[in-house]
């Protein structure tokens, strides 16, 4: 499967392309992913499968991501964000 | 009105299901007729979606003490335990389940709910400490958290692997660490490895607190809970149950031998700002415990039941959550099939539970059905019958061949 097919903006931040990988069999309605994208209300992705995807990204860069950065991340970008800066903080 | 703008996707469901009879969120149980039979939609129910474990809803004694103290000591407290609500029988009661449980201390909350809102908020400082979820645990562990303030983490489900790494890269700022798991698990009714769960948290300086809301009465050698099942419960740091289920009345408590669990009593707001238990709950929750660990034969029944219930449902060939447990799941691909498959149930006379993500551990939706020791041969059959049935009308609820 290539980038383009699966609705994978192209994007040099690596975070940013972990997480579209992460939501792309999450992404039923094949929305283009980015930066603006809002998990809940544009991928309709429920809460618990938003914690779930933090739980892989925090077991793949070795950091903790505390459910009270993540209740008030919404949109791709702001999640991105957060992640780059935990991992300044423990990386 | 933007105060009302967010619910109308979920009205506009909740709405449709009920048009259709279909929602299982609005059951009414129209005439109660025993512990495990209802009227709903007019026609008589086996319940198998109750909490009922024990069967102690009728229990004759709980009954009476019920009636008796509701005699002697009035309809309510209208007070909270910190104030005017705390009457002998609270903290009597307090000295039961904390000799029953073999701990030192022993604290009375309203509501099981209330009881984890009011453990975790009560001991935890947002400014110094850190708390550490198992992924599955209930809402009111989660709202605990929301309420103390603090930093939450949450590991994989049943992997205290998982904990030990995220124990292991905490920022050494934090104080105090709270750890928080459930013995059996209510959706899948899996339970937790808690003896491994208390090496990691302790190897870490971490403290850590069970909910064993669903377990209590109803694993271990004498009804002690997941804790006593896996030999650690004087190990553990923080109990915590409610009366809503084996006890069949309704309050909470947590239960300690840290001789400062009593602090709760002036820290946590949630025992300090609502109502206690009225004195007839708590006279019934203390006569069936008392009757509970007098009859080791309601706990054997309800395994027998729970087994029964298992291997035809296993029989089948319907996906099963986890092993025989009184709790047992059968999953569904879709909402929508779970839906129908509720309503086909409930069409054969059985009430179960249905539960839909983002409130399930996976994907999938599920139907629970809880187990209890007063389901009768009768009921059991037409467990077994109705289960049958559903298992031919609905293929997406079977393994794969």
């Amino acid at each position: 499967m290539n980038m383009q097919q699966s609705g994978i903006q192209a994007d040099d931040d690596l975070v940013f392309r972990r997480i579209c990988a992460l939501l792309d069999p999450l992404n039923k309605k094949g929305v283009k992913l980015t930066r603006d994208v809002d998990l809940v209300a544009d991928l309709e992705v429920d809460s618990v499968s938003v914690l779930d995807i933090v739980m892989d990204i925090e077991d793949h860069y070795d950091i903790s991501i505390p459910v009270n950065t993540i209740s008030e991340t919404m949109t791709i970008g702001q999640l991105v964000d957060a992640i780059h800066a935990i991992k300044g903080q423990q990386g | 009105m933007s105060l009302f703008a967010k619910f109308e996707k979920t009205a506009a469901l909740y709405n449709s299901l009920s048009e259709m009879g279909k929602n299982p969120f609005t059951v009414v149980m129209e005439d109660v007729l025993g512990p495990t039979r209802a009227t709903i939609k007019g026609r008589e129910t086996v319940l198998a979606g109750t909490h009922n474990y024990l069967g102690q809803t009728f229990e004759p004694k709980a009954i009476a003490a019920a009636k008796k103290a509701l005699d002697a000591e009035g309809t309510g407290t209208t007070g909270s335990r910190f104030a005017n609500g705390t009457f002998s029988g609270h903290k009597r009661l307090e000295r039961e389940i904390a000799d029953f449980l073999g701990l030192g201390h022993c604290v009375v909350f309203s509501t099981g709910y209330v009881a984890n809102l009011g453990a975790i908020a009560g001991l935890i400082d947002p400014s110094e400490d850190v708390v550490l979820v198992d992924a599955d645990c209930h809402a009111c562990i989660y709202d605990g958290c929301t309420l103390s303030g603090a930093e939450t983490i949450r590991f994989r489900h049943n992997d205290p692997e998982s904990l030990d790494k995220r124990l292991g890269r905490l920022d050494p700022k934090f104080k105090g660490k709270l750890v928080c798991i459930e013995g059996m698990y209510s959706m899948y009714g899996d339970t937790a490895p808690v003896k491994e769960f208390v090496d990691v948290a302790h190897r870490h300086g971490a403290l850590l607190l069970v909910d064993e809301a669903h377990s209590f009465g109803v694993y271990g050698e004498t009804g002690r809970g997941v804790c006593e099942a896996e030999g650690v419960i004087d190990k553990i740091d923080f109990y915590t149950g409610t009366f809503s289920k084996a006890l069949a009345a309704i309050g909470g408590f947590v239960a300690s031998n840290h001789k400062e669990a009593e602090y709760l009593r002036f820290s946590s707001r949630p025992y300090k700002f609502t109502a206690s238990p009225s004195p007839a709950t708590i006279a019934s929750a203390s006569a069936a415990l008392a009757n509970i660990k007098a009859t080791p034969a309601l706990k054997a029944k309800l395994w027998e039941n729970a087994n029964r219930l298992h291997a035809a449902l296993t029989q089948y060939g319907l996906k099963l959550a986890s092993g025989p447990a009184p709790v047992i799941s059968v999953l569904l691909p879709t909402k929508e099939e779970a839906f129908a498959a509720w309503n086909f149930l409930l069409d054969q006379g059985v009430y179960v539970n249905m539960a839909i993500p983002p409130g399930t551990p996976g994907k999938e939706s599920l139907l629970r059905l809880a187990v209890s020791s007063a389901h009768t041969k009768d009921d059991i059959d037409r467990l077994v019958a109705a289960y049958g049935a559903m298992a031919e009308a609905f293929p997406s609820a079977r393994v794969a061949a």
